[in-house]
């Protein structure tokens, strides 16, 4: 069977009038290269809300006593009073295929001062050369160096040291009050001065060498508050949670393996739901859009009733002049989706790659406690830029039935005679 | 050639291609409803966001020590001159009618321990029926009772510091703070209630106490850090801000206070704000980037299409400017009335929630408990409606609606009268 004219001859109209097929054109790529741009950039959000949430200081898993969460006791240690054999705990954990790093840290509260001033803080407790495998706050440390066991050292916040006007190499006296109920306090050197972005953290958090706090709040080696796991992929987290809470087991008490979508339920939904947030966008743009190409095809088929008229006088079907008008506007979608997708892609990656900053317009946001920074970073998200392509052809498909049906039921004879 | 008749001309033509019109108008009509819906609503839940963030902190604005926000030392207590200066301008003509609420207040970290533990609090030394009227956390008790005015050694706790100390309601736990001498100052006090304010971080660290028990324990009498002020809008932040900075002149440049907007207060929350907007406004205006295309095709289509037509006019004695002004009045009004009819569209949506708001717990499910650079995100958002933001709409619409009728009134101008009459189709 012969090839059907029609998408020839609809592709080749598209040039009788190339300033409309421009104009047009450009309405579908705005529109398509809009809905690619912001969800890619929603994406990008969600991407680093999760990475900020699971990475910046903590981890896409934590491990932790059954009883230790909510209330975080000091005395809630992993594998309670007999504490645990933490190294093979550790090493259970190193061996699942998902995990990339896993680190100890016990947590204590107490006092910090600085003689003349002095400060609520939260002494966490790492391994510091895992806990750098681990999260990002300790990589890159605003001055100094991090503490080194034994030598009575530790890192404090930027905000804290503000707070408390100390810098690298000034003394500190932590007060809290040890596991056997005494009152624990000793002097310490400042190390090194982190910033993680989220105030409250560096306002109040103090890093130090965990064999460090577990001997100023009288905790044996063996007792761990919470074993941070970091898995190469957040969305790794939930199974290899699942087969590490198998694996994992403390003599005396239960152990909970949570993943960041448990620990931060809200988040996790916040993130999922932005998704159904992508459709309504594309369906807004699209139907803006369907307006202004139903319009032109609209006028450029009664612009052409002479034309249309001649070919059903000629022998053409109604059905016929539809295919042509109908193929004239998938054409125009090719068009415009090849065009804008050429502009977006590398744009895309640009931005994915390279992101700028947007710090002219707004500083650090958090939400629901997850750290955002000011770029303009954006993210993949290949099924919803589909759709945008998908969206734009049956825009351009649904815009053109009604021109094409009053172009269908031109009369030939009336409209030849000029009438 | 009289305007009047231009005007008539271009008139004419939107009626005789009605449809083509409507086409047109509906794109632009969706358009300015969206805009005017979304960006009230957005409006809206910014205000909601302002107010509960400045409700937990101190206010639309607030004075303090230059010093008070940067290192919260119970040493940047205002001193009780500028205290009383604020408190004066505060009921002066210039500022009342704005005010809401009031409330003076000692701000300043210290440590919460009971036999469980010790968690960094921060600690709010307040006067129970002032910050009652000026905070929410009052309504949000979830045991026992908010503060009251003959309380002694009475505290008001997060229910996440509660269950992390494990506390009762009832019992007791020190707190300790660095006290006015410098020395580490402990005092006991009690449960009385204890509250769920929606944000996980204030929960797990605020605590309220009277003021006169913070003077006791930390031998700073009736001295506060902060002197804040809620108003009844954020929009008047800028003008009662002005007004104290004029009022505290002396002590300003003495560096003894300083006035602090609600936006210099809590970056995080302006910046929260800053982001929602900026995506907001990125949406609108691709929309009507796409919208313009719209308009700049059918109009340049018209204009083709009219070829012979503006041959005429020219023929007939129709400068070449004036023919542009034609398709440039078609254009314009064509967008002007289709911008205002969505925005009056729009409104109309908006209007029918002002009331009781958009509920949107249904869509948000578990979300209701979000909170966004540490405000709680309402699920049910009351759309705001200001006449800045209105007028902003629609000179955006005017705009585009210029810009886009400006090529096709080019190319009308340029007709070639000979050619354009030369063939009778």
């Amino acid at each position: 069977m012969k090839e059907s004219p029609w998408p020839r001859i609809g592709w080749r109209n598209l040039g009788r009038n190339r300033k409309r097929t421009v104009l047009t054109a450009l309405g579908l790529g705005v529109g398509y290269f809009a809905c690619v741009f912001v969800v890619g950039w929603s994406e990008g959000i969600m991407a680093e809300l999760v990475e900020n949430a699971t990475s910046l200081v903590t981890g896409q898993i934590e491990i932790h006593d059954a009883e230790y969460r909510p209330d975080r006791s000091l005395y809630d240690t992993i594998g309670g009073r007999e504490g645990a054999d933490v190294a093979a705990l550790l090493n259970a954990i190193d061996a699942d295929e998902a995990v990339v790093a896993a680190a100890p840290r016990v947590y204590a509260g107490g006092l910090v001062s600085s003689g003349e001033a002095t400060s609520a803080g939260m002494f966490l407790g790492v391994d510091p050369e895992r806990e750098v495998a681990l999260t990002r706050f300790l990589d890159s440390l605003v001055a100094g160096a991090l503490p080194v066991a034994g030598r009575y050292e530790l890192v404090i916040g930027e905000e804290m040291g503000r707070q408390l006007s100390v810098g690298v190499g000034d003394e500190l006296v932590l007060v809290g009050s040890g596991a056997d109920g005494s009152m624990a306090n000793d002097l310490y050197t400042v190390a090194g001065i982190y910033r993680t972005g989220l105030v409250e953290f560096d306002a109040s958090t103090v890093v130090m060498p965990i064999g460090d706090l577990q001997e100023l709040v009288v905790l044996g080696p063996d007792r761990i508050h919470e074993i941070a796991v970091a898995t190469a992929q957040p969305d790794l987290a939930a199974d290899a949670a699942r087969r590490l809470s198998g694996v994992l087991e403390a003599p005396a008490r239960p152990i909970v393996v949570a993943s960041w979508a448990e620990l931060n339920p809200v988040l996790a939904e916040y993130v999922a739901l932005a998704e159904s947030f992508y459709w309504i966008i594309i369906v807004i743009v699209f139907t803006v859009a369907a307006f202004g190409i139903a319009n032109t095809m609209l006028m450029a088929t009664f612009e052409r009733r002479r034309e249309f008229a001649v070919m059903l006088a000629l022998g053409s079907t109604p059905r016929a002049v539809m295919g042509i008008v109908v193929s004239e506007a998938l054409a125009i979608g090719a068009v415009s989706l090849a065009g804008s997708a050429a502009v977006t892609f590398p744009l895309m990656v640009w931005l994915y790659n390279a992101p700028p900053s947007l710090e002219w317009l707004y500083g650090n946001v958090t939400l629901q406690g997850a750290l955002l920074t000011p770029t303009l970073r954006v993210g993949y998200n290949v099924p919803a830029w589909t759709w945008a392509s998908v969206g734009l052809l049956v825009t351009a498909l649904l815009s053109a039935l009604y021109p094409a049906a009053r172009a269908a039921r031109i009369p030939p004879a009336d409209t030849l005679s000029g009438l | 050639m009289h305007a009047r008749v231009l005007v008539v001309l271009a008139m004419r033509n939107l009626r005789r291609q009605l449809r083509r019109t409507l086409l047109t108008a509906s794109a632009m009509i969706i358009g300015g409803g969206l805009l005017i819906f979304s960006l009230s609503f957005g409006d809206g839940s910014h205000e909601q966001w302002i107010d509960s963030g400045v409700r937990l902190g101190t206010g639309h604005v607030t004075v303090e020590r230059p010093e008070f926000r940067l290192r919260r030392r119970i040493d940047d207590r205002l001193p009780a001159e500028v205290r009383r200066t604020v408190e004066q301008a505060f009921a002066s003509p210039e500022i009342a009618p704005f005010v809401v609420a009031t409330s003076s207040k000692l701000s300043i970290n210290g440590l919460a321990s009971s036999a469980a533990g010790a968690r960094p609090a921060q600690i709010m030394a307040v006067d129970p029926v002032q910050e009652s009227a000026f905070g929410m956390l009052d309504e949000q008790v979830a045991e026992g009772r908010y503060l009251e005015p003959d309380d002694r050694l009475a505290a008001y706790v997060g229910a996440e510091m509660v269950e992390s100390l494990e506390l009762r309601l009832g019992s007791r736990f020190v707190v300790q703070a660095q006290d006015a001498d410098g020395e580490i100052a402990g005092q006991l006090l009690r449960v009385v209630g204890t509250f769920r304010s929606g944000v996980p971080e204030v929960d797990l660290s605020m605590i309220h106490i009277p003021l006169a028990t913070a003077g006791e324990w930390l031998g700073s009498e009736e001295d506060v850090t902060n002197v804040g002020v809620l108003l009844n809008g954020s929009a008047a932040t800028a003008r009662v801000a002005d007004r104290l900075e004029r009022v505290l002149a002396d002590p300003v440049a003495r560096g003894e206070a300083r006035v602090m907007r609600w936006r210099d207060a809590d970056p995080a929350l302006a910046a929260a704000v800053a982001i929602d907007d900026f995506g907001n406004y990125l949406v609108q205006a691709f929309l009507f980037i796409i919208i313009a295309f719209g308009i700049v095709n059918t109009v340049l289509m018209s204009v083709m299409h009219r070829h012979r037509e503006f041959g005429v006019l020219q023929a007939l004695g129709l400068t070449p400017g004036q023919t542009g002004t034609v398709v440039l009045i078609e254009g314009f009004t064509l967008t002007v009335i289709s911008g205002f009819l969505g925005v009056g569209i729009g409104m109309l949506c908006t209007w029918y929630f002002l009331g009781d708001g958009l509920d949107l717990t249904a869509m948000m499910e578990n979300l209701d408990e979000m909170t966004f650079s540490g405000v709680a995100v309402d699920p049910v958002i009351v759309p705001l409606f200001t006449a800045r933001r209105i007028v902003q709409v629609l000179v955006f619409i005017l705009v585009v609606g210029a810009m886009a009728s400006i090529y096709p009134a080019l190319r009308a101008s340029r007709i070639d009268v000979t050619e354009a009459m030369k063939f009778d189709r």
